[in-house]
C-alpha cells in the first residue's frame, strides 16, 4: 500500500459529566492512507463523529496521538505550527444550513480561510480564487455576492465543500456530507466529492450512517460499536465477507431498492453477549486476512481464520 | 377491494408575498383498505402537503383547497369544517411524524400523551385508558410499560421515541394511518425494527397506511403500492414490483439510478438527477421534469403529458409513452432490473380525461 497520511494511536476522547465518565472514543487505532477514502459507519452515539472532530482536533483528546504525516495533531503548539495543520486538515458539516454563517456573502465564507493563511496578497487574487473555488464546485461567480439562505441544500453543501478547498488541504474529514440532501442531489455531491479526489489527489475520512453510500465511495471501510472500531477491511471485502457479528446485523438491516430482495431479507440482530471471554481475556482488534482486522476473542479469531 | 381513501383531482396553492405557490397540481391517487400506499419524491414535490392534506394540517390562509375531492369512506373532507375535522382527526386517521425528538411534548409524561387521545376520542375512566396506554406501550414494543408511562419523553432514545409516536397514532385504531418520513431521523437497525413493528401491526389491527418517504429502499420494504410525486403532480405510479422492475417515467428512472446498489463492484459514477425541484411559484409549461431530463422532447416543453395506463394498476404520465415518440433506454443500473410483468399491456393505453385510476 501506499505512505500512511494519518495515524491514529489508542484515541481516547472521554467526556466527562455528571452522571460519569462517557467514552464516546475509546481505545482507537488505524490509519489512513495517502489518497484513499476511508468510510466510517455506525449508529448514532457510537463515536464515529467524535473520532472525527478529536482527529482535526475540535475536541482535545483525552488519549493517545493523532499523526499526521508523522507529527502529533495534539499537544502543546506554537501558533504557527497550528495553522499548518488547521490548513492541511479541513472538515464539511453534516447541516449545510447550520454550518454557513448566515450573515456573511458567499465570497467572505469561503474567503475566510483564505484571509486566515494569507493566501492572497491582493483583493483581486482573492476574489479570484473564490470565483475558481465557485467554478471547481460547479456554481458559478455571479453566486461569490449572494448570503447562504439563497442556496438550496445541495447548493449549500457545495459552498461548504468550496470553503474546505480554499486553503488547498490534503486531508478533508467529512462528517455525514449528504444524510440533509435529497436522493437526487446526493448523487450529484458524491460525485463531486469524487472527481475532486482525483484531481487534487485528497485524502477523505467519510463519515456516515448510509451504508450503501459509503460502500460506493471509500475504497475501506470501519465499523464503529460502542466507542470501539469493530472491523476494519476493504469495503468489497466488508460487504462480501462480513465477520464480526455487529457488522452483519448492520448490513442485514440495510433496505435495498429492490422488492423480492426486500420480500426475503431477513434482519439479524446482534447480542454482545455472544463473545465467550475467557476469565481476563479481554476483546482484540486482529488482523485476519491481510487488511481485514476484526474486534474478537482468541476463540473467535481462530474461526475466521 | 374497498376503498378506504380516494384523491381526486387536488390542488393546494399557498398565498404568499411572493406569489400563489402551486404546491400540489391535480394529484389522484387511491388507498384501499389494509394495503400501504408509499408517496416518494424529492423534498418540495408535495408528498408532505397531501398527506397533510388528508389531515386537513395544511394553515388556511396561506394555504387553500384550489379544486378537487378527498373521500375519506365515502365522504368528502374537503368542505368539512374544524369542529367535524376533530372528530376523525385522531381517531380515524392516525399520524407519525417525521422527527420522533419534536413531536412529542417534552413537559408531559408519556402516559398522559397517550391517554390525552383515548379522552378526547372516547367515553372511557381514567383506570381504563391507563390500561389501555400500558397496552399500547407493550404492543409497540417498549419494555416495562407499566414504569415506562410515568416517564417523560427526554428519558427515551430516538427508537423508543418514535414507538411512542406510534403508540400514540394508534391509540384510537385508526382506519388510515399516514407516516410522514417516521425513520428517516432514525438509523438503520432502529429503522429495520420499526418498519418490521409498523407491518407487524398492520397485519394485526389491519390498517391501511399512506408512508411517505425518500428512501427507496424502505419503500421496497414496506410498500405495496408506489406513488412518484414531481412538482406538486403523481408522476407514476404502480404496484412496488412495476415501479421497481418496470418503472416508464425518465424521473423514477433517474431516482433509481442515483442510488449505489450494494453488489455493484464497478466504480463508475453514479447518474445523478442534474439541476433542482422547479420553483412551483411559475410551475414550467409543458412537462415540469423536462428541464431536468435528457430524455425531453420538444413537445415536453410546450405541453402538459397525459396519463398513460400501462397496466390496470400503472399510471405514466410522460410523452415518452405516446405512440409516435422515440424508443428510449432507460440508465444501464435501471435496465439491469428490468423484466416482463404478466400484466402489462402490449401497448399504453391514453387515459380519457376523468377516467379513475383504478
Amino acid at each position: 500500500m501506499t505512505e500512511k497520511l494519518l495515524e491514529i494511536k489508542h484515541l481516547k476522547q472521554h467526556f466527562f459529566t455528571q452522571k460519569g465518565t462517557v467514552k464516546a472514543v475509546d481505545d482507537l487505532s488505524f490509519d489512513i492512507y495517502k489518497g484513499e477514502t476511508l468510510g466510517l459507519v455506525g449508529e448514532s452515539g457510537c463515536g464515529k463523529s467524535t473520532t472525527g472532530r478529536s482527529i482535526i482536533r475540535l475536541y482535545e483528546a483525552t488519549g493517545g496521538e493523532v499523526l499526521f504525516n508523522g507529527e502529533n495533531v495534539h499537544g502543546k503548539k506554537s501558533r504557527k505550527k497550528l495553522l499548518e495543520f488547521n490548513r492541511k486538515m479541513q472538515m464539511i458539516f453534516q447541516d449545510p444550513y447550520a454550518s454557513l454563517n448566515p450573515r456573511m456573502t458567499v465570497a467572505d465564507i469561503i474567503a475566510e480561510g483564505i484571509d486566515i493563511h494569507r493566501l492572497a496578497k491582493t483583493k483581486k487574487e482573492r476574489m479570484q480564487r473564490v470565483h475558481e473555488l465557485l467554478e471547481t464546485v460547479g456554481l458559478n461567480k455571479e453566486h461569490a455576492n449572494r448570503y447562504p439562505h439563497e442556496f438550496s441544500g445541495g447548493q449549500r453543501q457545495r459552498i461548504g465543500i468550496a470553503r474546505a478547498l480554499a486553503v488547498d488541504p490534503e486531508f478533508i474529514i467529512a462528517d455525514e456530507p449528504i444524510s440533509a440532501l435529497d436522493v437526487s442531489i446526493q448523487a450529484q455531491v458524491v460525485n463531486l466529492m469524487k472527481e475532486l479526489q482525483k484531481e487534487k489527489g485528497l485524502t477523505y475520512l467519510f463519515i456516515a450512517h448510509d451504508l450503501s453510500m459509503v460502500k460506493y465511495i471509500s475504497d475501506r471501510i470501519g465499523v464503529m460499536y460502542f466507542g470501539k472500531l469493530v472491523e476494519l477491511a476493504p469495503a468489497d471485502e466488508l460487504y462480501e465477507n462480513p465477520l464480526h457479528p455487529y457488522t452483519k446485523s448492520l448490513l442485514s438491516a440495510i433496505p435495498l431498492p429492490d422488492p423480492d430482495y426486500e420480500r426475503n431479507r431477513t434482519r439479524k440482530k446482534y447480542d454482545p453477549s455472544i463473545h465467550q471471554l475467557q476469565d481476563g481475556e479481554k476483546m482484540e482488534f486482529r488482523e485476519v486476512k491481510p487488511g481485514h482486522f476484526v474486534m474478537c476473542t482468541e476463540d473467535e479469531f481462530k474461526t475466521y481464520l | 377491494m374497498t376503498r378506504l381513501l380516494e384523491v381526486k383531482d387536488l390542488a393546494i396553492s399557498f398565498k404568499t408575498y411572493g406569489g400563489e405557490v402551486q404546491a400540489i397540481r391535480g394529484v389522484n391517487f387511491h388507498l384501499n383498505k389494509g394495503e400501504t400506499l408509499a408517496i416518494v419524491g424529492e423534498s418540495g414535490s408535495g408528498k408532505s402537503v397531501t398527506s397533510q392534506a388528508i389531515m386537513k394540517l395544511i394553515p388556511m390562509p396561506p394555504g387553500y383547497f384550489k379544486r378537487g375531492q378527498i373521500l375519506f369512506d365515502g365522504r368528502d373532507i374537503v368542505p368539512m369544517s374544524e369542529k367535524e375535522m376533530q372528530t376523525i382527526r385522531g381517531k380515524d386517521i392516525g399520524m407519525i411524524f417525521q422527527d420522533p425528538m419534536t413531536s412529542l411534548n417534552p413537559t408531559m409524561r408519556v402516559g398522559k400523551q397517550i391517554t390525552e387521545v383515548l379522552f378526547k376520542h372516547e367515553k372511557i375512566s381514567s383506570e381504563a385508558a391507563k390500561k389501555r396506554a400500558i397496552e399500547l406501550l407493550d404492543l409497540v414494543g417498549i419494555p416495562m410499560p407499566e414504569k415506562r408511562i410515568g416517564q417523560f419523553p427526554h428519558e427515551f432514545s430516538g427508537g423508543m421515541r418514535q414507538r411512542v409516536v406510534i403508540a400514540m397514532a394508534l391509540a384510537a385504531n385508526p382506519k388510515l394511518l399516514i407516516a410522514d418520513e417516521p425513520t428517516t431521523a432514525l438509523d438503520v437497525t432502529i429503522q429495520a425494527q420499526i418498519l418490521e413493528l409498523m407491518k407487524d401491526l398492520q397485519k394485526k389491527i389491519d390498517t391501511s397506511i399512506i408512508f411517505i418517504t425518500h428512501d427507496l429502499g424502505v419503500v421496497a420494504n414496506v410498500a405495496d403500492r408506489v406513488a412518484v410525486m414531481y412538482a406538486g403532480q403523481v408522476v407514476e405510479s404502480g404496484t412496488v414490483d412495476e415501479i421497481f422492475y418496470d418503472p416508464r417515467h425518465p424521473y423514477t428512472w433517474g431516482l433509481l439510478a442515483s442510488m449505489p446498489s450494494l453488489d455493484s463492484t464497478d466504480q463508475e459514477k453514479l447518474t445523478a438527477i442534474p439541476g433542482t425541484p422547479p420553483d412551483l411559484t411559475n410551475p414550467p409549461k409543458g412537462d415540469a421534469f423536462a428541464l431536468r431530463s435528457s430524455y425531453a422532447m420538444k413537445i415536453d416543453f410546450e405541453q402538459e403529458p397525459p396519463m398513460y395506463k400501462v397496466s390496470d394498476t400503472h399510471f405514466v404520465k410522460s410523452w415518452l409513452l405516446h405512440p409516435d415518440a422515440p424508443k428510449v433506454e432507460p440508465p444501464e443500473a435501471v435496465k439491469a432490473k428490468i423484466r416482463q410483468l404478466p400484466n402489462t399491456y402490449q401497448h399504453p393505453v391514453l387515459m380519457k380525461e376523468g377516467e379513475k385510476n383504478d
